[in-house]
């Protein structure tokens, strides 16, 4: 089965600098289809180095639109030496809508979606009449959001407009992310398929956890890749924690977060974390 | 020649001479309307014939449906209806099926009859009404025949064994699929993506396309229309919906118009909008006698009101989901900017208040940059509003078209489980729009609706629901509006009030022929009213001989 990616985010959030970084780094082919109305971006000269290819569709409800043309484009890559397929969301789908034809398409798999957010018009957007619940939704369907632009402002600022929507999300500062981890051939979401070579759990807990036990929860399991979410102790005080493989960092949020972390990791299985 | 139709009475839809009897045509135009006796500064120096055939029934001028898709109806024509509501066809009236034990009896009953093809399709499903729709229960009516239960709303279908095992679709290919429910033979969303793409040799097969376009010929007579509008015209296929539609409508026996309205983001694919602006300035080029594009493009806001995915202001949907949006706000602005700015008459979509939200915001905005007057901005389908909405909409000049079925079929439901009484019975504010002096028309979207004027003259006019309930009287509109709707505004509304709408001298010679006055009959009579035939540019085309 091939799996599907979807980046999506509100227009001009940067989702078409992240699909280029994709092409770039791709080291077998990979599909980019574009839902979108607007001027094509992906930068065709990362295409022709790889034998990727991207494709422009329109695509709508069937009152507006007779065609279903990711569809039809998934049907006919399905006879192509294809990797992974990366679907841009035009700037207002819900990402879950385009994240069924992985989970519904015979042939492929959802891998992850992935919401690319603008660090300096988020703020406007969450409060804007027409789309605030667009992009609200864009972020709480996603398995990783990706913040971008976010280079002036602290994450504390960002946080600040993002605790109350995303409350079920990993977030990446788009400068430090690890491209691997979210590549579209390695990301994939628990239990879609068998070759899976990276695999997200989610714990989550509304009864006080303790800083240590999760550490020595994340050492004892050297399967474990990363970790991101927050964590809300006894007293109240509430923790983002991010652990990569060389480090394990608890920092204080002013946030009230629930427990809630995302754990990506190797292999068959965790033993379930007990506190 | 000239040829004098007498009539009982003609409603001439012009203020200036509202009744007339007699009505000159010469070389498909209006010479002028009166009596016999005002007419004879004409007879007197020319030859021609007095027609009586019409002398015991009523001219009005021919119908205008201004928004409907011929390449939907193309696709759903060749299907067999089983639906909840009645519908009037050329070929048979579709009784209303209100329960699960009628449903299987008529679908039965429609399979006893051996005419239908390999793969046979039905359309008109609605669980609410019908029932849950299962495999198992299309097999127990037959295992044998390949059957696709397709739903009223589009979006969901529902095969039986036979039917998968023709379609080639195996339990091992889709076992995965979230939205394909293989044991239950059900493909919603993506997987109806799926199942249609396996559909399409049935479906999209330039016969059946073709089969489809000719049907859909006689549904548009048979409603009394001499003009039609293919108000998105791209949908399926630009160039082969042209091609389809020119060798079957440009013929000497085909008894309307269509006036072709562009979809922009098909046209846009990939391009800029100036791009887009471009191709679509260059469409007249293709214009012939009957199919003509003008300076008009047709775009979009939110999403599909059939399907409650209609971009609603607070307090919104009462399960709290949320609406869709076809485009962001900054490029459905950009768009209408380009449009605008060229002069074009913009046709937007728009279901929702919030939809209609944004097209309001963009028109005065771009009214502030450019002013433009009777620039045919027209909010298609106007699904919910408010009533300060409508009253910027007459401040900004703006048109609307309404598609005013949905207080009939969906009042009641939207009503009780979608968003409340106030705001489901005030859908289509049509009233409104009238005192506000809004030129208002009425379309059916087609398949959205049944293509019948008469039928949206009688909602409009009646607002009684499936149910039988009234819905809002105070948007009511009288016959003499409803009448209006359905033939001047609707001309006015695509730009061709200088040619049709009205009969008067030196416009086109397009009339309805009708049995009944529609503005004495008794309103809930209207859309029982015979239509006894169509004229198209002084040609009769018949309905009571078929
Ligand atoms: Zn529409
Ligand atoms: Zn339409």
């Amino acid at each position: 089965m091939i799996p599907v990616t979807v980046i999506a985010g509100y227009l001009g959030s940067g989702k078409t600098t992240l699909i280029n970084k994709f092409l770039v780094e791709a080291s077998s082919p990979i599909a980019v289809l574009v839902n979108d109305f607007g001027e094509l971006d992906i930068d065709s000269k990362l295409i022709d180095n790889e034998e990727s290819l991207t494709l422009s569709l329109t695509n709508g409800c069937v009152c507006c639109k007779l065609s279903d043309d990711i569809g039809a484009s998934l049907e006919s890559l399905k006879n192509r030496d294809i990797s992974a397929v990366v679907i841009e969301a035009s700037g207002v789908s819900l990402p879950i809508k385009i994240a069924n034809y992985g989970l519904s398409w015979p042939g492929f798999t959802l891998n992850a979606i992935i919401t690319v957010v603008d660090g300096q018009s988020i703020a406007r957007l969450l409060k804007d009449k027409f789309v605030m619940h667009t992009v609200k939704n864009q972020i709480q369907q996603a398995d990783a959001v990706l913040l971008n632009r976010s280079n002036n402002l602290p994450l504390e600022e960002l946080h600040k407009f993002t605790t109350n929507v995303i409350d079920e999300n990993e977030i990446s500062d788009f400068s430090d992310l690890i491209l691997k981890e979210y590549s579209p051939i390695q990301l994939v979401k628990e239990g879609t398929t068998d070759h899976a070579s990276f695999r997200t759990s989610v714990f989550t807990s509304n009864k006080p956890v303790n800083k240590e036990k999760i550490k020595e929860y994340f050492l004892s399991n050297p399967n474990i890749q990363r970790a991101k979410g927050w964590i809300k102790e006894e007293d109240g005080s509430c923790f983002l924690l991010q652990m990569t493989p060389s480090e394990c960092n608890f920092s204080f949020s002013n946030s009230n977060n629930e427990t809630r972390i995302v754990i990506i990791y190797i292999g068959e299985g965790l033993p379930a974390l007990k506190l | 020649m000239i040829t004098v139709f007498l009539a009982k009475s003609i409603i001439t839809m012009n203020a200036s001479m509202p009744r007339a009897e007699a009505v000159a045509v010469r070389d498909g135009k209006i010479l002028e309307t009166g009596t016999l006796e005002s007419l004879q500064p004409w007879l007197s120096k020319y030859d021609h014939k007095i027609d009586e055939q019409f002398k015991n029934s009523f001219i009005i001028p021919g119908l205008i449906d201004p928004h409907l898709h011929p390449s939907m109806a193309a696709v759903l024509l060749p299907t067999y209806f089983i639906t909840a509501m009645e519908w009037k066809m050329p070929w048979g009236t579709t009784p209303a099926t209100r329960s699960a034990a009628e449903y299987d009896e008529r679908l039965k009953e429609a399979l006893s009859t051996p005419t239908h093809g390999e793969l046979f399709i039905t359309w008109g499903h609605h669980a609410l009404w019908h029932g849950p729709i299962s495999r198992s229960r299309i097999n127990s009516i037959d295992s044998k025949k390949p059957i696709i239960v397709w739903n009223r709303s589009f979006h969901e279908l529902c095969m039986n064994d036979a039917a998968l095992d023709l379609l080639d679709i195996k339990e091992s290919d889709v076992k995965n699929a979230t939205q394909i429910d293989f044991e239950r033979g059900r493909f919603y969303e993506i997987g109806l993506g799926y199942a249609i793409q396996k559909l399409n040799p049935y479906i999209l097969a330039p016969e059946v396309f073709k089969d489809g376009l000719l049907k859909l010929k006689e549904v548009v007579h048979f409603g009394g229309q001499t003009t039609i509008a293919d108000m998105a015209v791209g949908l399926f296929d630009l160039e082969t919906e042209l091609k389809t539609q020119n060798d079957l409508y440009e013929v000497d026996d085909n008894p309307f118009r269509v006036e072709l309205v562009a979809h922009s983001t098909v046209m846009q694919q990939g391009n800029s909008v100036e791009d887009a602006e471009k191709l679509i300035s260059e469409l007249p080029s293709r214009n012939s006698h009957r199919l003509n594009f003008r300076k008009r493009v047709k775009l979009f806001t939110d999403g599909a009101f059939f399907a409650q995915v209609a971009q609603l202001l607070e307090p919104g949907y009462i399960d709290g989901h949320q609406g869709e949006w076809l485009s962001t706000p900054e490029q459905f602005e950009e768009n209408t900017r380009v449009f605008w700015n060229k002069g074009y008459a913009i046709h937007v979509h728009c279901t929702g208040d919030l939809g209609l939200e944004l097209a309001v915001d963009t028109l005065e905005k771009m009214q502030e940059e450019k002013p433009r007057f009777n620039h045919g901005f027209t909010i298609e389908h106007f699904g919910f509003s408010t009533p300060e909405q409508v009253f910027r909409l007459s401040k900004l000049g703006a048109n609307i078209s309404a598609n005013v079925y949905y207080v009939h079929e969906l009042s009641e439901i939207y009503s009780n489980d979608s968003v409340g009484f106030e705001r489901a019975s005030s859908m289509a504010r049509i009233g409104s729009s009238f005192r506000e002096g809004i030129t208002t028309t009425l379309h059916s979207d087609f398949t959205m609706a049944p293509a019948q004027p008469l039928m949206s003259m009688w909602v409009a006019v009646n607002r009684i629901n499936e149910k039988g309930n009234l819905m809002c009287q105070e948007e009511c509109i009288t016959p003499q509006q409803g009448l209006e709707a359905i033939t001047i505004n609707a001309a006015r509304v695509l730009g061709l009030d200088h040619e049709i709408g009205s009969i008067r001298a030196g416009k086109k010679a397009d009339f309805t022929i009708l049995e009944e006055d529609p503005l004495n009959i008794d309103p809930i009579k209207i859309k029982d009213i015979d239509i006894k035939a169509t004229v198209f540019e002084g040609k009769v085309f018949s309905l009571k001989s078929q």
